[in-house]
């Protein structure tokens, strides 16, 4: 077992360095060949009149601290003279900004904010305290709502049919439209005003605990509805199909041949069967839901990744977005290491290869 | 049964047409006769509700008219989505069918031929020289590198290389699925700055891997069939079996698809556009509407007619991949 996650591991990782480093050297590339007084916010560059040797040798001084300095790779390539063509190579050792970034990197250190210079990795941890808790409860939320559909699936039902319907229709919108419906429809004052619109309410330290958390709940709850209801729809027609077809099996007959109720019958014997294929759809759903939190987040103000990451790409500050992206690639090969463990753990049978 | 297949052809009738509507709005939103274009913004009639002021569907709080923005936004959304599909699906298939037929076994080349092209292309690389004699020195290099090849093959030297090109394909598609869709095309579109065709690229490169994945699939179950092996022992050439015989038979899955991938796709510009990333912001978007709800939140008309939109886009796109999956 060990071994064969080891294996696993060792496998899906280079996949993940690849696609970031490949994002590095692209965003790096980018920076390289434009100034970057405009996007910086240096009161220093755009308040004061200044020459154009001084705009310059500011610029040189930002990219110093910035680490932009010096060739890109480990070798680069060089446009021969104007009037020939091919490149010069030219083998730069380790003193290139990859390296560098890898070094920092394999010490955690993900490098500064572009926008305000803070390190990246606390921006990561605070806005982690917000969005654990938020895709948590979706997870938690969407299993629990799958538990509870499982024994009215699969059969021939009236309500069955009405409900997989509904999520058909709510499964053919993307995430920020259903967000946005769900704040038209229980957030507004003219309609019903059932939740807060957005942000977490003010934190009051001096009043009691339960207030605390009753504020935080109806602060999240117009969030977590909308990401449980987008992932609800992929998981339920999965576990339809695997349950109707794993009704028609014998064990079935012989179960309720004992007297069994029906919903001990699903829920004991079916439903285990018809886990299996539901495990690698939800290992995909973890690092989906990561990605549904940059919707939500924007939308209900939530001071959490997904709007950290959604406002660096609005406004270019790479080295956050670079982070966010190893954080949600990582937490895909946790999810996908969980499924397998899973699946061991479900059925005892499969032998991995190792 | 009779009845089921009326209603159902009905509903296929309804998503024709809407879709239909939609392609029109798209082509003629320019000389359609509209009370307001877009982009104007009519100051005197900011966040206004529907049907006041010759605004039909209401305006944003900039006062720019949201029927003008709908129409204006299909016109984006058909010409970023059907473009893209079209190229992942093309990329998707050709990949797809490459890695399923050929597997990791059957794409044997000759060593020799296989060092010729190396070799040329390492000169390219490496070559330095004016512009002039660039052509000729590689042309001739190339010819000779080609020639050895051959009188090698000639000589006896058989030797084949085998690429294993589905293990190839695999780990590409591995690299570009260890990041969700919506989070790869979010960093990739922020990288560039923002205009059609380097959204149009983004979502291409990003979606191919789901097209690829259903045709290798497909073609694996074909490619196992008996009536390939009888082609394969008639002695067939390669190319024929693949354009003749595999091809028609996963023709079904990629037209199956393909609606899919266009809803898919809208849901995903309309997404990058409600965050402000990939289209420049003077281009109209659905998504852009939605985002400007975020302005005027009691603005209701600002988040339903986009939806609705949406929603009967991605409905009747399903309903048409629905049909060419019974037919």
């Amino acid at each position: 077992m060990g071994r064969f996650l080891l294996y696993r591991l060792l496998r899906t990782l280079p996949a993940t360095g690849a696609i970031v480093s490949l994002i590095f050297l692209l965003s790096r590339a980018f920076i390289l060949d434009q100034p970057l007084a405009g996007r910086l916010a240096d009161a220093d560059l755009s308040t004061r009149a200044v020459s154009a040797v001084q705009r310059q040798r500011a610029e040189e001084q930002i990219r110093h601290r910035l680490g932009l300095t010096g060739p890109l790779f480990y070798f680069s390539a060089v446009q021969g003279p104007a009037t020939g063509l091919g490149w010069r190579w030219r083998w730069n050792g380790t003193a290139n900004q990859y390296h560098q970034w890898l070094r920092h990197l394999v010490h955690a250190d993900f490098g500064v904010s572009f926008r305000d210079g803070q390190p990246v990795v606390a921006l990561l941890r605070q806005s982690l305290y917000y969005t654990l808790p938020l895709t948590g409860g979706a997870v938690l939320a969407t299993i629990g709502l799958a538990w509870l559909a499982a024994p009215h699936l699969g059969r021939q039902s009236r309500r069955r049919r009405f409900f997989l319907g509904l999520l058909y229709l709510v499964d053919a919108l993307p995430l920020f439209v259903v967000a946005l419906l769900l704040l038209l429809l229980l957030a507004n004052p003219d309609l019903l005003a059932w939740f807060p619109s957005y942000g977490l309410g003010h934190e009051d330290a001096s009043a009691p605990w339960v207030s605390r958390l009753q504020l935080l709940a109806s602060h999240l709850a117009l969030p977590l509805l909308a990401l449980t209801l987008v992932s609800l729809p992929p998981l339920l027609v999965q576990l339809d199909a695997a349950l109707g077809h794993e009704r028609r099996a014998d064990y079935v007959l012989t179960a309720r041949a004992k007297g069994l109720a029906e919903i001990r019958v699903t829920r004991h014997h079916i439903l285990r069967n018809a886990l299996l294929p539901l495990l690698t759809l939800l290992a995909e759903q973890l690092p989906a839901l990561v990605a549904g939190s940059v919707v939500v987040e924007l939308i209900f103000s939530l001071p959490g990744m997904g709007r950290l990451l959604a406002e660096a790409a609005a406004a270019r500050d790479y080295p956050v977005l670079l982070g966010g992206v190893l954080l949600i690639a990582l937490s895909r090969l946790l999810a996908q290491v969980l499924a397998d463990c899973l699946y061991f753990l479900v059925d005892p049978r499969i032998r991995l290869p190792a | 049964m009779s009845r089921l297949s009326s209603s159902q052809s009905i509903w296929w009738w309804l998503a024709v047409l809407w879709l239909a509507l939609l392609l029109a709005a798209a082509l003629l939103a320019d000389v359609l006769p509209l009370p307001y274009a877009a982009d104007t913004t009519d100051l005197m009639a900011s966040a206004v509700a529907p049907l006041t002021g010759g605004h039909w569907l209401g305006t944003d709080s900039l006062g720019r008219d949201v029927l003008a923005g709908l129409l204006f936004g299909a016109r984006t959304a058909v010409l970023v989505s059907l473009p893209a599909a079209a190229l992942a699906t093309l990329v998707g298939t050709a990949l797809g069918s490459a890695a399923g037929f050929w597997g990791n076994k059957d794409l044997r080349i000759p060593v020799s031929y296989g060092i010729a092209t190396v070799s040329v292309v390492g000169f390219c690389f490496v070559c330095r020289g004016p512009a002039r004699a660039f052509y000729p020195t590689v042309s001739v290099v190339a010819a000779s590198c080609y020639l050895g090849a051959a009188l090698l093959a000639r000589c006896g030297y058989r030797r084949q290389l085998v690429v294993p090109l589905d293990r190839a394909v695999l780990v590409l598609i591995a690299l570009l699925a260890s990041v969700p869709l919506l989070i790869l095309a979010l960093t990739l579109a922020a990288l560039y700055p923002p205009s059609l065709s380097g959204l149009l690229a983004v979502l291409v490169l990003t979606y191919w891997p789901g097209p690829a994945r259903l045709v290798r699939a497909e073609v694996l179950r074909v490619r196992a069939l008996p009536y390939i092996e009888s082609a394969r022992a008639l002695g067939l050439p390669t190319e024929r079996i693949l354009r003749r015989h595999v091809v028609p038979n996963i023709w079904h899955t990629v037209s199956t698809t393909f609606p899919i991938s266009v809803a898919t796709l809208i849901g995903l510009e309309t997404t990058l556009s409600f965050l402000g990333v990939g289209l420049p912001p003077e281009t109209a978007s659905w998504g852009r509407i939605l985002a400007s709800a975020r302005l005027a939140p009691a603005a209701w008309w600002l988040i339903l007619w986009p939806a609705l939109t949406i929603l009967l886009t991605t409905l009747s796109l399903r309903q048409l991949s629905a049909r060419n999956s019974t037919d």
